[in-house]
């Protein structure tokens, strides 16, 4: 067998030209389809990762207005109400957030970004549940009115203000002055980078109005209850204790998986459209692949009566045709792979630069695997046909043919 | 002492339909050909030897009658049977060569024993050795395209010679070839036939060449001329 392979592939190099072209186009659709699955799983890697790792059992409540979380300003959780919720069977811990937007100055430059203020102590259970730490500098501590903790953008040139900001520098932020204290960790997105950290206090005394008004809600499930079950438990009785009609809230409880879900099942199905079309250029190589087949049966029809004449029998001719239309599928498919390989580190490279280390693609074994297999098949699968006819061909009219 | 025939033919005809019409290129042919004769079958171009040639070689079967090779009827074999028998049985020698040009002729030698199933190494060592008997020795890793007519008809001997086959069938096979190097070719023919005891059967129009082989049928019309 590994001879009709030599003679296979021996036949692809004696028409290079033709063969190469038909690698291009079965090349680009692979490209496009490792690169998009790679973004695709790294995506749900992501998400998962994430959600297995702190967030899982936390929920968030907040209103049904549009826009970030917590940013309706119609909106607004009392801290009677959080005490309630706090009451709540299986809830486990739970605070209140002050969610505003502020202007923020440095350097003469101002930008207008979310600051959050909590109490110190609720600061380590909401980095839990953004996944999220310190990364340099100290974290707040109750009476900090005049310090700052800032998102991990910041302390890059370019990114929030032209200058990076260092550890001691001072900002004023809604007119006010303030001291850098700490940084933190990259979330991966450019929006949450830029958020301000301050304490409950000092932004009471920014926003005197919102003073135990909080933006959104943070809640913990208690180990051994199930989030979603929790979410809505705590829907239902916070729906009766506000005295509202079911499906008429005013807000809603979402588990930190669910926002996760949300967040890459709308990445998941933009992936999916892009998918789409990448398989439809799939089929345009296919083909491809197919009529560079035909062509070759055609051309070749004497060779093939001569084979037959010294004694090949049809599967061997067939064989031959599925070798080469598989072989034309999977050049294309390696190549396409490394290609998407660097297109799409490329690409994960530009988004992690634009702030959205999130979108990183990944790359497991099985989708190089299947990628190659992938193209293999739609090769040999095109070349069936034309293989079909070449192997059927009379040997005494194959060999008249000139 | 009177052999069995290797191959006969017994009232073959063999029937095209092109368009509306039937063309019938044998009608009723019988040949018998005997173990290790050198046998010319000559005969105006459309007389129907090219037909009779493809039955003989088991490229074709009859549209009516019987063709046995060994005592066995082809007629009624299936494709792959078929092509089972022409590559242990028979070797071809035809007049454009018809070498593979993607192959060297080491390679184009190895290949009836390719489908053969021969293992590699042998096939590498036998093609090498009927192309050093056919004078090429020197010439294994070259193409056909890089060798001269002469050359590319003794790369399709050796080829033809490949598994060993009792019979050999040469479709005008000087017809491609200057009348030296015919000359030379017949030379190798007539030395297989006396000094390998193979069966030879070719196909011609030419009187002189016909005159080499050891018995002389004519065909006309699709059938034996009688004489």
């Amino acid at each position: 067998m590994s001879s009709l392979l030599k003679y296979a592939i021996g036949n692809l190099l004696h028409r290079k030209t033709r063969s190469w072209l038909t690698v291009l186009s079965i090349l680009m659709g692979i490209m496009a389809v490792f690169a998009l699955m790679s973004f695709g799983l790294g995506i749900q890697a992501y998400v998962e990762e994430v959600g297995e790792s702190t967030g899982a059992d936390k929920l968030f409540l907040q209103g049904k207005g549009i826009g970030a979380p917590g940013t309706d300003t119609s909106f607004s959780i009392p801290k009677e109400d959080v005490d309630f919720l706090g009451k709540i069977r299986g809830v486990k811990d739970i605070a209140g957030l002050y969610f505003q937007a502020a202007a923020i100055k440095f350097n003469d430059q101002i930008k207008y970004n979310w600051a959050m203020g909590n109490e110190p102590r609720d600061w380590r259970f909401l980095e839990q549940s953004f996944g999220g730490g310190i990364e340099t500098g100290r974290e707040l501590k109750q009476g900090d009115i005049s310090k700052v903790v800032l998102g991990y953008n910041y302390q890059i040139e370019d990114k929030v203000f032209g200058r990076a900001v260092a550890l001691g520098d001072k900002v004023e932020i809604n007119d006010r002055e303030f001291e850098v204290v700490g940084f933190y960790s990259e979330i991966g997105n450019p929006s949450d980078d830029a958020n301000i950290y301050l304490t409950d206090e000092a932004m009471e005394l920014m926003y005197p109005s919102i003073k135990n008004k909080y933006g959104f809600v943070i809640i913990q499930a208690d180990r051994d209850v199930d989030p979603t079950a929790l979410a809505e438990r705590v829907e239902e009785e916070y729906r009766e204790h506000k005295g509202q009609e079911e499906g008429k809230e005013d807000f809603y409880v979402q588990t930190f998986t669910d926002l996760l879900e949300t967040f890459g099942s709308i990445i998941t199905v933009l992936n999916s459209v892009l998918l789409l079309i990448a398989l439809i250029s799939l089929i345009v190589a296919s083909v491809n692949i197919m009529n560079t087949m035909y062509t070759s049966v055609l051309e070749r029809t004497k060779e093939i009566g001569v084979m037959k004449a010294i004694g090949a029998r049809n599967t061997s001719i067939m064989k031959i045709f599925i070798y080469e239309s598989g072989i034309l599928g999977l050049i294309g498919g390696i190549l396409g792979v490394v290609l998407g390989f660097l297109v799409a580190s490329a690409a994960g490279g530009a988004a992690a630069a634009a702030g959205y280390s999130s979108l990183r693609p990944i790359f497991p074994v099985f989708l190089v695997l299947g990628c190659l297999l992938f193209s293999f098949l739609i090769g040999a699968a095109s070349g069936f046909f034309p293989a079909l006819k070449a192997s059927k061909l009379k040997p005494a009219n194959a060999l008249r043919y000139e | 002492m009177r052999k069995e025939p290797i191959i006969k033919l017994v009232n073959v005809w063999k029937t095209y339909t092109m368009g509306e019409v039937q063309v019938h290129a044998l009608r009723g042919l019988d040949l018998e050909v005997k173990e290790g004769e050198f046998l010319a079958i000559k005969g105006p171009s459309g007389s129907g030897k090219s037909t009779a040639m493809n039955l003989v070689g088991c490229l074709d079967i009859p549209t009516k009658g019987h063709v046995y090779l060994e005592g066995k009827d082809i007629s009624a074999m299936g494709e792959s049977e078929l092509a089972q028998v022409r590559g242990r049985k028979i070797g071809f020698i035809f007049q454009q060569f018809n070498l593979i040009n993607t192959l060297t002729a080491l390679e184009n030698v190895m290949l009836p024993m390719m489908f053969q199933g021969f293992p590699e190494e042998q096939r590498k060592k036998r093609a090498a050795e009927l192309l050093t008997k056919v004078g090429l020795g020197d010439r294994l890793h070259h193409r056909p395209t890089e060798l001269s007519g002469g050359q590319q008809q003794r790369v399709a001997i050796a080829r033809s010679l490949a598994v060993d086959p009792d019979v050999i069938l040469a479709d005008e096979p000087t017809g491609n070839l200057d009348s030296a190097t015919g000359k030379t070719f017949m030379e190798f023919l007539r030395k297989l036939h006396r000094e390998e005891r193979k069966t030879i059967v070719m196909v011609t129009h030419d009187d002189m060449l016909a005159k080499e082989a050891s018995r002389i049928e004519h065909i006309k019309d699709g059938q034996l001329v009688r004489r």
